[in-house]
């Protein structure tokens, strides 16, 4: 098969090391100098974010800072800011915007810019150095970013990667190979390590061999699914990746910041979680029908509870009771706790129910509850369970996903 | 990891107000120890939602310390909130 001929017309932008970045710009002594973006203002934590002057250091993401500053000792630890991200992901989203109505932003951090179906009058280049400009005339002169120009979304966020930071470069069918010689498997987005060892196995090390496999390998003996079709396409720069997925599950996890909490001050925590993911579930209009609990405990088990109801929830009081009747059978030794809804559907559900009165009680109760919220800060109505909470289990930014930002 | 102070001070700000990028900029602030602050640079500025309430934090530096002042849009009064010099 071909490579797609056609002119790259797909723009990923993405911000340098974002939530530093941020930091940096908003913060003008830290410009120049090694920072690390925690959740958590404890040594222990991991690092979320490193500036590329810790990078280059050798701090990595994931990370604990205990041993960053081990390795780099003027990092400095700033926590994060959802506020301030927030903030920057709307300024790049209103820019993005301005270019094309097909924008669409992939993380808080992310953008891409669809540009078939215009008319344009100018290089792609031309416009990827501009919105560079617009960023730093917006935002802040520190503000950096990567533009990848490609015939596909995972061309272009290749193209993207291959100069960090403030790269601007283009993939197309006369450069594919030549970029392909020069990276690794794991180079790729979505190759990783359990797929790097799958194509090992079939004797594929690198980009090129990767590409050179034949369609029949990748679909029937790599992937053994449509999956293997799929990256033969994306490889050759034809879309496979434009389709929006609807939200699937919608959850939380927390991190247990102290190793010693009886089970009571385990279940008010899992109680918050409760809250939060409940709120989420509404604020999307959705009803759930399972709840999914999971714990890691010390000794790195995982052990994990489920369970599908008849009926669908989306009250706080009943996801929290679900939750805790399917964590009775937890683990001791905990240290990260989470949960999540699944089987979700469109609250649009207007049948008539025996027991109408009390199920209309307890929606305009919880709805009245989200609006004073909304109306008042987070959690200004809670679960008297969670009242200690709150300040330890924080709202903090969620990657890969940008449906609550 | 602890070089940043959190603040609740209420502080008296010279700003103007006009219109680009950042169309209110503080100039300089007066704490309650009477100490002035001449901002130098606005890093950023970012609103914050308390519930419906606007807060407009604005993270600036005078070359020796970064601070954070909010401007409390409904009730009209600033607070310096953090300070910090990184180890400087």
């Amino acid at each position: 098969m071909e490579y797609n001929n056609e002119q790259p017309l797909i723009m990923h932008v993405d911000l340098n090391s974002a939530f530093a970045t941020i930091e940096q710009q908003a913060r003008p002594l830290l410009r120049g100098r090694p920072v690390a973006v925690v959740n958590r203002r404890t040594v222990h934590t991991t690092i979320v974010t490193a500036s590329y002057e810790a990078k280059a250091l050798g701090v990595k993401v994931g990370m604990r800072f205990i041993e960053a500053a081990r390795l780099v000792p003027g990092l400095v630890a700033i926590e994060s800011d959802p506020a301030k991200y927030r903030f920057v992901y709307r300024k790049l989203m209103a820019i993005l915007n301005d270019y094309s109505s097909d924008a669409v932003m992939k993380s808080i951090d992310e953008g891409v810019v669809d540009f078939h179906h215009l008319r344009i009058h100018r290089p792609l280049i031309e416009i990827g150095y501009e919105i560079k400009r617009r960023l730093c005339d917006e935002i802040g002169v520190a503000m950096r970013c990567n533009v990848g120009i490609g015939p596909n979304r995972f061309l272009a966020k290749t193209a993207a990667g291959l100069h960090k930071p403030d790269g601007l470069d283009v993939i197309d069918a006369t450069n594919l190979r030549a970029i392909y010689k020069t990276l690794k498997l794991t180079d790729l987005t979505g190759i990783a390590g359990a797929m790097e060892h799958r194509l090992n196995a079939v004797g594929v090390y690198t980009p090129i061999e990767f590409l050179d496999s034949s369609r029949l390998v990748l679909e029937k003996i790599v992937f053994k699914s449509i999956c293997g079709r799929q990256w033969y396409d994306r490889l050759r720069g034809f879309e496979v990746d434009g389709q929006v997925s609807d939200t699937k599950t919608i959850g939380r996890q927390y991190v247990l910041e102290k190793r010693s909490l009886k089970h009571q001050e385990i279940m008010a925590r899992l109680h918050n979680l409760c809250e939060s993911v409940g709120f989420r579930l509404r604020s999307q209009n959705k009803v759930a029908r399972g709840v999914y609990i999971y714990a890691r405990t010390d000794n790195h088990k995982y052990w994990h509870a489920s369970r599908m109801y008849q009926l669908p929830f989306y009250s706080d009081a009943t996801i929290n009771c679900l939750a805790q009747q399917l964590f009775f059978n937890a683990p001791s030794g905990i240290r990260e706790i989470g949960m999540r809804c699944y089987v979700l559907s469109d609250n649009d559900d207007n049948q008539l129910s025996l027991f109408n009165d009390q199920l209309m009680r307890e929606q305009q109760l919880v709805y009245a509850i989200d609006a004073i919220n909304q109306r008042f800060g987070d959690r200004k109505i809670h679960s008297a369970d969670t009242l200690d909470t709150g300040e330890i289990i924080k709202q903090k930014i969620p990657f890969g996903s940008t449906r609550y930002l | 990891m602890d070089d940043e102070l959190f603040l609740n001070e209420q502080i008296k700000v010279v700003a103007i107000f006009g219109e680009g990028l950042n169309p209110c900029r503080p100039l300089k602030f007066k704490r309650t120890s009477g100490r002035e602050v001449l901002v130098t640079e606005i890093g950023l500025r970012h609103p914050s939602m308390q519930g419906k309430r606007m807060l407009h934090v604005f993270d600036v530096t005078d070359g020796m310390a970064d601070y954070r002042i909010e401007l409390d849009a409904e009730r009209l009064v600033w607070h310096l909130t953090r300070e910090a010099d990184h180890g400087i």
